[in-house]
């Protein structure tokens, strides 16, 4: 019985290894961990869909695989939603499969600050990084899958004197579906439900789906196991109990938001738990053109520019979302609402990812309710969020749009290129824009101070034995280019290191 | 109280020449569908949503009426008003009914034809059990 999902009766197991969670970082942990020979359970929330079972509607994705229907939102001065995935593959299966590699000034920073890092962890991370791209195939975007918003981004870069690229992914043919974020129908994308949990399976390993842990079993400091009750996927109905006990080690790796969560319910005492939560906001500005764009045809995400990382903090990139998204992403209602929207074929929307320095927490929410996010940005990271909408406007023109929509409360609807400086000093209160947040950090941060971290520089929590965290939480600081490379890196050398000391 | 929540989307997304509106949608079938699916304070909340919107044409159209009173071309100004509010959390509570307002409509093959995108294939709402 190598996958065991929704069930009535009570399941039982004994592994060597726990890993719960299934996406980049607990997949890539379990997988090393099974090549070894180890027997290895992966213990996954969400519900087990192949690729042919993915939604193609956005309201089929937020149903079948966002965390929560994608409901989450952080509490602060501005509701924005916090977006994660909750299937086997975890966010892997929505997000654009985006590998950069970690850049090299954070194990400096890591180093300073943490003691944790430095030059030696950038040679290891790198070394994964280089295994990673060949194994998951990343390659560029192919010029056939790119689309007319990627071209018309690369002009305006260009036109700006912008050092950009084409985006390197974890995706083999890209088809240019457009359909990142409801899961590649295609198989093209190389999300870890699809290459490393049926290995994990294939080698022996036991998945559970449907199978959300609700604690780590502790006998003293010691983690030997994990339980939980099944929970049916459509009509959510919690059903049998299981346990499955670890010989050796629990591997954490459930999401930034649902890691600290769940050490904090097993009785796990560390006084940074839950803290240092960071993300990457992130908005959209659409420019409209007079000639369509139509932007859901070509990858979802094509084009990218690093250039700003470092000042002021940004990282630039296109991103197309279905129509119904943009339907309520358009400010208005009535006839003029409709108007609007009827220009949806001319319009092509790139966003920014903010660097942020503000910090925020995560905790349970009230009975046993979903993780509750604190989180607000500050002064300074506002400016670099309205910094980051001017520049986008400025290459929406640049590429030859009419006029950019901003999205922000109280500027108007269209604003023309005359008027594109009012960007700049736009207001600075959240409540004036409709962000997301999509990377997610900290939480169970790594650091060599266990008064100020959680877990040490290989994942290990202090105090505790058999207690791993391998996911985006364990990472200390932002990091300003997209993370799936980073932790994937570090799940692997976390899981490497765990069977050294076997 | 889906009638509620009906209106409000509708008044939302309303024809607009040959651009489809949400009464043209499927709307029941969709709203059928979200509250047996959706979680509970999910559908709570598009309903506070609606009722926000039904109990402000005073603020926006300074008419003492509930908005399902409002006659078609008030409704829409009141539409228009209260969906660009100025206060942070109505804009809030219309984006609760907007969102899946937008969701229906912008799925429903009748309008994603007249973008030039593909019907949909149904959502096979499956998974592997073993």
């Amino acid at each position: 019985m190598p996958h065991v999902s929704f069930g009535e009766r009570r399941f039982e197991d004994d592994v060597d290894y726990v890993v719960v969670g299934s996406g980049a970082g607990g997949a890539a942990a379990a997988v090393v961990l099974a090549r070894a020979g180890a027997k290895v359970a992966l213990v996954e929330a969400g519900a087990w869909r192949e690729p042919e079972h993915y939604p193609s509607s956005a309201y089929g994705a937020m149903r079948d695989l966002m965390d929560d229907w994608g409901a989450s939102v952080t509490l602060g001065r501005a509701l924005w939603p916090v977006v994660q995935a909750r299937t086997m593959g975890g966010t892997t299966v929505v997000n654009s499969a985006i590998a950069i590699r970690t850049p090299a000034d954070l194990f400096s920073q890591w180093e300073r600050e943490h003691g944790v890092g430095g030059d030696g962890l950038r040679e290891r991370v790198w070394a994964a990084q280089e295994v990673l791209e060949r194994e998951l195939c990343v390659e560029e975007v192919p010029p056939a899958s790119r689309g007319r918003s990627n071209e018309l981004a690369m002009k305006g870069a260009e036109a700006m004197g912008m050092e950009s690229h084409w985006i390197r992914r974890y995706a083999k043919g890209c088809a240019g579906t457009g359909q990142c974020l409801q899961g590649c129908r295609k198989q093209k994308k190389q999300s870890t439900n699809v290459v490393w949990v049926p290995e994990v399976l294939a080698r022996g390993g036991l998945v559970l789906s449907c199978a959300p842990v609700t604690r780590v079993v502790l006998e003293g400091t010691r983690a030997v196991g994990v339980e939980g009750r099944f929970v049916h996927p459509a009509t959510r109905e919690q059903g049998a109990s299981f346990l499955v006990r670890a010989r050796k080690a629990v591997v954490v790796a459930a999401s930034v938001t649902h890691s600290p969560v769940l050490l904090m319910r097993s009785g796990v005492k560390r006084r940074a738990l839950g803290r240092f939560f960071r993300a990457h906001p992130g908005t959209g500005v659409f420019g409209v053109y007079d000639a369509p764009v139509d932007q859901n045809v070509g990858a979802t995400q094509g084009w990218a520019s690093t250039q700003y990382r470092e000042r002021p903090g940004l990282k630039l990139e296109t991103l197309s979302i279905p129509l119904e998204l943009v339907a309520s992403r358009f400010a208005g209602g009535g006839t003029e609402l409709m108007k609007r929207l009827g220009q949806y074929r001319h319009v092509a929307m790139w966003c920014h990812a903010v660097r942020a320095e503000s910090t925020g927490t995560v905790s349970p929410g009230p009975f046993g309710g979903a993780p509750v996010v604190r989180y607000t940005l500050d002064a300074d990271d506002m400016e670099r969020f309205r910094e980051g909408l001017h520049l986008l406007a400025k290459m929406h023109f640049a590429a030859g749009a009419r006029a950019v929509i901003p999205g922000v409360a109280g500027l108007p609807f269209e604003l023309g290129q005359k008027d594109v400086d009012r960007l700049r000093e736009g207001p600075t209160d959240p409540r004036h824009y409709i962000a997301v947040l999509t990377h997610l950090f900290g939480g169970c941060v790594m650091g060599a101070d266990p008064d100020r971290s959680v877990v040490d520089g290989e994942g290990r929590v202090h105090g505790y034995q058999g207690l791993v965290v391998a996911d985006a939480s364990v990472i200390p600081t932002n990091l300003g280019v997209n993370p799936q490379h980073t932790i994937m890196a570090l799940a692997r050398l976390n899981a490497e290191a765990l069977l050294a000391r076997a | 109280m889906t009638w509620l929540v009906r209106s409000a989307m509708c008044a939302l997304y309303p024809r607009a020449g040959d651009l489809p509106g949400l009464e043209d949608c499927d709307l029941d079938g969709f709203l059928e569908r979200f509250h047996r699916e959706a979680p509970l304070r999910m559908s709570l909340g598009v309903f506070l949503g609606a009722l926000v919107f039904h109990l402000t044409p005073l603020f926006t159209v300074f008419v003492p009426l509930p908005a399902f009173l409002l006659p078609p071309p008030l409704l829409d100004r009141h539409a228009s008003r209260i969906a660009g509010s100025g206060s942070y959390w109505v804009r809030q509570a219309i984006f609760l009914v907007k969102f899946p307002a937008g969701l229906c409509w912008g799925a429903h093959p009748d309008v994603r034809r007249r973008f030039a995108l593909g019907a949909y294939p149904a959502d096979p709402a499956d998974w592997r059990t073993r």
